[in-house]
């Protein structure tokens, strides 16, 4: 963000404030599904959204915003699950080998070596590769079957920037058990988006 | 020799600047003479930059129920 921008919304701007609720607001509520359900994301983010109008005078812009963000809304969703005495049940068990069950298995050779490459991807820009309309949609469908876990350490990590130590202690996961699940759910990720890039279809 | 599942398995790691010295170097060696890795990597890099962009604006709708939000606490401001 360039520093008058920041400046002026530090001085609680509502313009650009609102400006900001526009382009994070999905990204908050999807953050804080897995943690309190999609019936109570909402009033969260409401919540968050308020919270950070009031503190964005100490936005620093050390951060990216989204992070910053991020952080007040997982905030938010956790006191709620206090106030509603819920405890939040974030399944942490990944017995079973962290590799051999990922999406891109199927792609290689019994040696491991690629059986079915990647295709190239048209690279035009960060905003323009999940965006086409009906990628877009597939990847709103594999987002919503992804188990939980992986698509809250998905959230966390990739769509909002926080940091592995702060996932973990929001979390209580060991790094390890956060860095397959992150896994599992990129290469689904990656899978989908191959696979539109070869066909024009998902 | 790494294979080209273990490049996949660790790609994450070199993404996030989490590898040792030995893991970097056995990763780029392998990088050097396999274009399906280095394919790889490239867009598994260009896919995580395009991850916090994958969300639609919100509309006007859910903006103003936010802004009367927090309008409605005024009084909190700081
Ligand atoms: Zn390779």
């Amino acid at each position: 963000m360039e520093t008058d921008k920041l400046a002026q919304l530090r001085s609680g701007d509502p313009v650009l404030f609102a400006e900001l609720v526009r382009d994070h607001h999905r990204a908050l509520i999807a953050l804080t599904v897995p943690i309190v359900g999609i019936s109570e994301a909402e009033e969260v983010v409401q919540n968050a959204w308020l919270k950070a109008y009031q503190a964005i005078g100490s936005f620093a812009g050390k951060s990216a915003i989204r992070t910053w963000l991020g952080s007040i809304a997982i905030n938010e969703a956790k006191m709620q699950l206090r106030q509603r005495k819920r405890e939040w049940l974030f399944s942490d068990h990944s017995s079973e080998d962290p590799y051999t069950e990922d999406s891109l298995a199927q792609r290689f050779t019994g040696q491991g070596q690629w059986q079915h490459p990647p295709a190239l991807w048209h690279l035009d820009s960060p905003e323009s590769l999940l965006t086409g309309e009906q990628l877009a949609e597939c990847l709103e469908r594999l987002l919503t079957a992804m188990p939980d876990n992986q698509r809250c350490i998905l959230e966390m990590r990739d769509a909002s920037g926080l940091s592995f130590d702060e996932i973990c202690s929001e979390l209580t996961v060991s790094s390890a058990n956060a860095r397959v699940l992150l896994h599992r759910a990129r290469t689904q990720l990656f899978k989908l988006v191959d696979h539109y890039e070869e066909t024009g279809e998902c | 020799m790494l294979k080209c599942r273990d490049v996949v398995n660790t790609a994450d790691q070199l993404l996030d600047g989490d590898m040792n010295h030995r893991q970097l170097l056995a990763i780029k060696m392998h990088l050097l003479m396999c274009s399906h890795c280095r394919r790889y990597v490239r867009q598994l890099r260009a896919l995580l930059r395009a991850i916090p962009f994958m969300y639609k604006k919100a509309s006007d709708t859910e903006v103003s129920k936010v802004m009367e939000h927090v309008h409605s606490h005024r009084d909190n401001y700081p």
